[in-house]
This record gives structure tokens, C-alpha cells and sequence, in this order.
């Protein structure tokens, strides 16, 4: 008997997981179903269901997608479309989600991206191009920066709706109490931004045992050469050449070096945190920083002190202002089998009231001119957010577009964390070790171009 | 039917149902395990771009060529190895000094059993998002630098001084794992009968003598396995230098496991990470094997 029942118990354990494995397609038959149901709800031919994956956010933006596609799948019942929101968590753990999909082949219709990685995906041919979707005429309402950008190869491969930008954030109460001219910083013009001279020297006034004088982004990741990029282009170089097949010469040039060591000398000196805490300009830990235009709503909603926010700082040898920009945006993937429908969407999602009233919600500029007559966009009119914006339209540099970008932007992580960690420790600036460390970043890049890209 | 047919027919059932209870762990075991591991040696042959999974090129032993003149696989080697060589010991140590500590019977030795071993019930990742804040460089954020500053030392770049990040992240893994090795530990005191310290004690034996000459032959068994397992655990280290330091400053903190992940998921070269993961393979089945045989030769 007691044999009987092992068998038996044995048996049941093997059959459940048999049971497991097949779940996925009771499933699949459960969606079939539903499918078929909707499809004769509607009266009309298949009804095609659209999956997209876009980072997790604030509670507003996640309201817009409910709110957005209930919308969408009502006025569109042939065209159903559902969204998944993946955790960014921090530096590449949202690439390497979509990394795992493609090596399954389990991308779905659309997916959205970080501006310089659109070169990447598009290289690889994980994307397909939309400019049968977004012509010439439509795309003119777009920010140059957003369709550079998106463009790779000539051909458009991804469509956002919202820009970002960096600028100078700084605590105007503590300021005046560190005798720097407050009153200057806020009547500077977009053609008169303060110089890294001045950048440095307000640092070093403001920097005491409660205060570092600034604050450098330090994700270890994208936003490392995302903010500094302006400096490097500023000076006269930027990382990677403009046809995106060659770093030498570039992120390692003389140019490169004077600027990382200008960088560096900030660390070396105590002016900021090699490892900052998170806001530590809100919470009142620093008193000026290289801050997002993110961070403009932030402050507005919790900050107890006077701040103000100027121009990105321009080299002082060249006097050319530039600033940062780019921002996720959608695109299609190869897996998608309704690329028309994906199209479709994209189109409507796109819109200038889409657009707008997105840009509201996750607290950034709109990359379509048209979306500012929206009344949603405006607090843009004036202030901190229509300097971002004035910044966008006159000297925003999209990053690099080559598809050696994703290994470069961790390279490029690396080599500063570890420059600034040097200069941390010995409270020196060694150049002989920048350059070093920038060889090897650009030693890298051709290695990943040459054994993947060139022809 | 006669006794002995009887008894063979039995014997032949029950290993019937042997092999059809170890089937289902078989086949877990195959699909997650063995088939993984087939593929890894497989793709390690291949120039493999982790974006283009239908264009790979066989290059054969090009991979493993390029892997033994990497100065970075060789430093993530070094690193794994000396986490292993430190973390293994201090963390048993203090294990088993808890053990010691909670397998004494006074008032609320419960509370403290819970306390020593609750690390372990929290993830990895908040851990070591935590200890990250309490490592913090500024005194005015960092609790441990405040602390020090307070009491008169200068404030240490705990994670971003090559010098001091990896004992940093060895710290507080032997504080988060202590408490896993501590409950074994205790098992394995609790399985030496009393009499035995009763004798040790009638014979003069000091404490330390008891520990010496009871405890630790009684717990040989235990610390065989307990060794083993912070071993393999450790050549594993990732989450921590993912989290805390991203491999950096300066490789310091870089492990054979982030080194595959960042090959492979970075910069994508899935080929070259799947030879690095197949020499880390034979490296800890190698140190496995060996651990293994020092231990059985102290028998």
C-alpha cells in the first residue's frame, strides 16, 4: 500500500510539473479566446493587440498611460494596446531588459529608448525606421536636438516627446551669504553664461565643513557623459567623431584631457562629493550643482531656501555655449508584426496635445513647438523652465550617434570614476593617468566598432 | 511465491520509485543547469553580439585566446580570489563565535538569535544600498565618517579609495552572511551531547580546552560544510559591487561575475562572456574539488 501511494505521489508531482510547463498555453488559449471575443465585439476584422514597454515613473506619468491608452483602445477597437512599465532601476538595468528580450527574441511592439542608444538598436536591427509614419512636414514642430537624435543612418528611428537639458541650479540664500554676486548669476543671458572660471570660483567660495560648492551627477552610468558632454564640446572636442566610427583623437585628445582634468580638480579640492547623496542640492547639502531640468519641479514643490538656475557654463579658451539634451523616446520594434498599427499609434501618441500634456506630467520639455500653446505647458512661458527650453532651442549638442555608444557610455563611466577617485584620494590632479585612462576608452571603442560595425 | 522472490520484486519497486521520485529534480536540474551550461561552452566558440542573435560567427578559440591576455579578467580573478581568501574565514569565525554566544540558555537569547540572523532575510540589494549611505565619504551624510570625525580621525572614502573598497564590501558581507552560517553552526552544537563536556570539565579542562578538544572535533563535519558553502558563495560576488561601487574605483572591486555580466550585457559581447563564465566554471569546480580534499584529509 505505502509503495502505491509513493507511486502515486510521485507520479502527481511529475504531472504537476508537466502542469507547469504547460500554463503558458492554457494561457495563450484563455488570450485566444478573449481575442476572438473582441474581435466579434467589434464586427470588423482582427483586432491587433500592441504591447509597449516604457521605464516605471512618477505616479502622474503612470496615470497619463492609463488614462492615454483607455482612450486610445476605446476610439480603436481593431487596435488594442497595453502597456508594461519596466523598471529603469539605475545606470543600464532597463538596456540590459531589452538586451535579454532580443536574445529571446521576446521585444515587444514597441519599446522605449534612451536617445543616444537609438543608434545602437538601429545598427543592430532591433528597430525598423518610422519616417513612413513621421514625414519631413511633421517632423519641422520637432526640436532639431530630438530628431538628430533619433535619426541614425539617415532614416528615423525613434519618436519622443519629451527633451531634457542641464543647468547651473544655485542656493541664492547661501550664496549671498558667501558674498557671491547673486544678482549677476540671475541676469545672465543665454549669450553671456558664466565661464568655468567662475563656475570654479563660486565653488570654491561656498565650499565650508557643511557645504561642498557643487554637485556632479555620479550614476556610474548614462548621466555621467550625458551632463559633462557640453564641457568637452564647449573646449573645442567632442567624445566621438560626428560619423560615429571613431573615438581617437577625440575623447582622448589634449582638448579631452584639459577639460577631465578641470573635472577632476573640482574633486580633487573637496568642492563636491565624489559620492553624493541623492538631492543633495535640495536637501540643502551643496550650494550649486550641474542640475536636470528634471529637477526644476522638484525644488519648485520642496525646497525651503531661494534658488535660481543660469546657462550651462562655457569654456573659458572658446566661449561657445552648449548644453545637453535628449530624453527617452519610442520606437518599433523588429519583433513587432503590425509595424503599420505600431505606426498608427505612434502617430496619435505623438500628437501636439499628447505631447503637451505628457511633457506635463513627467515634468520635462516638450519636444514638438507647438505643444508649448498647450495650456499644460504654461509654466514655460517664463522662469527656470522657459530658460531650459531657450537652452534647447539655441545650444543643445545631441550625444554621439554611433552604435559603439552603449560601450563607450559605460567606458567613459568607468574611466571617470575612477579619475575622480584618484584625485579624491591624493588631492591631486594627474593628467599622465587621464590620459591614460581616456586611451583606454578610446582603445575600447575601436576594438567594439571595429569587431561589430565597420564595413 | 517464496520469501527471496518476495523480497526482490520489493527491492525492484522501490527502485522504481526511486527513479521516478529523482526524475522531477532531473530534469530541473537539465533544463536549468546542464542545458545552460552546454550553451555557454557552445557560444563561447562564436563571436556573438548580444544584439544580433541570428548573425554569429565561429571564431573558435579566439575568445579564450583574448581572455588569457585581459588584464581585467586577470584583475577580476585577483579580486574574486582575495574576497574568497578573506571573507571565508572572518565570516566563519564570526559565525560560530554567534553561535557559541546564542547557544547558551539565559533570558531572551531568542531576541538575539532573531537579531544576529535577520540580515539574512533582508535582500541583498537593500543591504548593500544601505551600507552604501552608511559608507558615505561626507560626514555630514555617512553615519560611520561621522562617527569618525566626532571622535577625532579624518573621514575615509570608504568606496571610492581603490585601497579600502573591497575590505569595505567584505565587512559588510561577513556582517550579512554571518547569521546563515551562525544557525548551522548551531545546529551542529547542539548535536554534541552534553556528556561529553561533563567529562572534559570532571577531567580539569578549561573552556578553551573544551572548545578546543569538543567542540571543534564535534563540529568538524559542520565547519567542512560550512566552509564549502561561503566558498562557492563567495567566488559568486556580485550584487554587492554592482550595487555599491559598479566594479570601481579603478577595477578594485571588480568580480569574475560582474566582469561576465558587464562583457555580456554592457558591452555585448555574449561570446566572450560565455568563455569567461566557462573558465570561472572550471575555476570554482577546481577550487570546489580541492576544498574538498584538504578537508577529507584531515579525517
Amino acid at each position: 500500500m505505502k509503495k502505491l501511494i509513493a507511486l502515486v505521489l510521485a507520479l502527481a508531482m511529475a504531472l504537476s510539473l508537466v502542469a507547469c510547463g504547460s500554463s503558458s498555453s492554457t494561457t495563450t488559449t484563455s488570450d485566444t479566446t478573449t481575442d476572438s471575443s473582441a474581435a466579434a465585439a467589434t464586427d470588423s476584422d482582427e483586432v491587433i493587440y500592441l504591447t509597449i514597454w516604457s521605464p516605471t515613473d512618477e505616479a502622474a506619468v503612470e496615470e497619463w498611460w492609463v488614462e492615454k491608452l483607455a482612450e486610445w483602445n476605446e476610439a480603436n477597437p481593431n487596435i488594442q494596446v497595453s502597456r508594461e512599465a519596466i523598471d529603469r532601476s539605475d545606470s543600464y538595468a532597463y538596456d540590459n531588459k531589452i538586451a535579454t528580450a532580443v536574445t529571446s527574441n521576446d521585444l515587444p511592439d514597441i519599446f522605449y529608448v534612451d536617445g543616444p542608444q537609438v543608434s545602437y538598436y538601429a545598427a543592430n536591427g532591433v528597430t525598423v525606421p518610422l519616417d513612413d509614419y513621421f514625414t519631413a512636414e511633421d517632423l519641422e514642430d520637432f526640436v532639431d536636438s530630438a530628431v538628430t537624435q533619433n535619426t541614425y543612418d539617415g532614416q528615423l528611428y525613434a519618436i519622443g516627446a519629451t527633451e531634457s537639458s542641464v543647468a547651473f541650479f544655485y542656493n541664492k540664500d547661501y550664496l549671498t551669504e558667501c558674498g557671491v554676486d547673486v544678482d549677476d548669476l540671475d541676469s545672465r543671458t543665454i549669450d553671456n553664461p558664466i565661464t568655468w572660471s567662475e563656475f570654479l570660483e563660486i565653488a570654491e567660495k561656498c565650499t565650508t565643513d557643511s557645504y561642498v560648492g557643487t554637485h556632479i551627477i555620479m550614476d556610474h552610468g548614462e548621466g555621467l557623459p550625458y551632463a559633462l558632454e557640453p564641457l568637452y564640446v564647449s573646449e573645442g572636442v567632442d567624445y566621438i567623431s560626428d560619423d560615429g566610427t571613431t573615438a581617437e583623437g577625440y575623447v582622448n585628445s589634449a582638448e579631452a584631457v584639459t577639460t577631465t582634468a578641470w573635472l577632476a580638480n573640482i574633486i580633487a579640492n573637496g568642492y563636491a562629493n565624489i559620492d553624493p547623496i541623492d538631492d543633495e542640492f535640495l536637501n540643502g547639502a551643496c550650494a550649486t550643482m550641474l542640475g536636470g531640468s528634471w529637477d526644476i519641479a522638484t525644488l519648485e514643490e520642496s525646497a525651503d531656501f531661494e534658488w535660481g538656475v543660469t546657462y550651462y557654463p562655457v569654456s573659458d579658451d572658446t566661449g561657445t555655449a552648449v548644453s545637453p539634451c535628449g530624453d527617452w523616446a519610442a520606437a518599433i520594434s523588429k519583433n513587432c508584426e503590425n509595424v503599420d498599427a505600431a505606426g498608427e499609434f505612434l502617430q496619435w501618441l505623438m500628437n501636439t496635445e499628447n505631447v503637451a500634456t505628457y511633457a506635463a506630467a513627467i515634468a520635462k520639455p516638450a519636444t514638438r513647438s507647438s505643444a508649448y500653446d498647450e495650456e499644460a505647458m504654461a509654466d514655460y512661458a517664463e522662469g527656470a523652465r522657459a530658460l531650459i527650453v531657450e537652452q534647447l532651442e539655441n545650444t543643445a549638442s545631441p550625444r554621439p550617434r554611433s552604435p559603439s555608444y552603449a560601450n563607450f557610455s559605460s567606458d567613459y563611466a568607468e574611466a571617470m570614476t575612477n579619475i575622480f577617485s584618484d584625485a579624491a584620494s591624493t588631492g591631486t590632479v594627474d593628467e599622465d593617468y587621464i590620459q591614460s585612462e581616456l586611451d583606454r576608452v578610446s582603445a575600447n571603442f575601436t576594438e567594439n566598432y571595429e569587431t561589430y560595425y565597420a564595413e | 511465491m517464496t520469501k527471496a522472490s518476495n523480497l526482490s520484486a520489493r527491492k525492484r519497486n522501490e527502485r522504481i520509485a526511486a527513479y521516478v521520485f529523482v526524475i522531477p529534480a532531473v530534469v530541473l536540474l537539465v533544463a536549468f543547469l546542464v542545458v545552460p551550461m552546454i550553451y555557454t561552452v557552445y557560444y563561447s566558440v562564436f563571436q556573438y553580439q548580444i544584439m544580433r542573435p541570428d548573425d554569429i560567427t565561429f571564431i573558435g578559440l579566439k575568445n579564450y585566446v583574448k581572455l588569457f591576455g585581459d588584464s581585467d579578467f586577470w584583475q577580476a580573478l585577483k579580486n574574486t580570489v582575495y574576497f574568497t581568501v578573506i571573507v571565508v574565514p572572518c565570516q566563519c569565525a564570526l559565525a560560530l563565535a554567534l553561535a557559541l554566544l546564542v547557544s547558551k540558555k539565559f533570558r531572551g537569547v531568542a531576541i538575539f538569535r532573531t537579531m544576529y540572523f535577520s540580515p539574512q532575510l533582508t535582500s541583498m540589494v537593500v543591504i548593500s544600498i544601505l551600507w552604501t549611505v552608511l559608507y558615505n565619504s561626507n560626514p555630514n551624510t555617512g553615519l560611520i565618517n561621522s562617527l569618525l570625525t566626532n571622535l577625532g580621525f579624518d573621514s575615509i572614502n570608504f568606496l571610492s579609495n581603490e585601497k579600502t573598497a573591497m575590505n569595505s564590501i567584505i565587512f559588510m558581507s561577513a556582517w550579512q552572511g554571518a547569521g546563515y552560517q551562525m544557525m548551522i553552526f548551531l545546529a551542529g552544537l547542539q548535536g554534541i551531547p552534553g556528556e561529553q563536556y561533563e567529562a572534559a570539565s570532571v577531567d580539569g579542562a578549561t573552556k578553551f580546552q573544551q572548545f578546543l578538544y569538543v567542540t571543534i572535533p564535534g563540529l568538524q563535519s559542520t565547519i567542512k560544510y560550512v566552509i564549502m558553502i561561503t566558498m562557492i558563495q563567495a567566488m559568486k560576488l556580485f550584487t554587492q559591487p554592482y550595487v555599491m561601487t559598479q566594479g570601481g574605483p579603478k577595477n578594485s572591486t571588480k568580480t569574475l561575475v560582474y566582469y561576465i555580466y558587464t562583457q555580456g550585457f554592457q558591452n555585448g559581447n555574449f561570446g566572450y562572456a560565455c568563455a569567461v563564465a566557462a573558465v570561472f566554471f572550471v575555476i570554482v569546480v577546481t577550487m570546489s574539488l580541492a576544498m574538498k580534499r584538504v578537508t577529507s584529509a584531515t579525517d
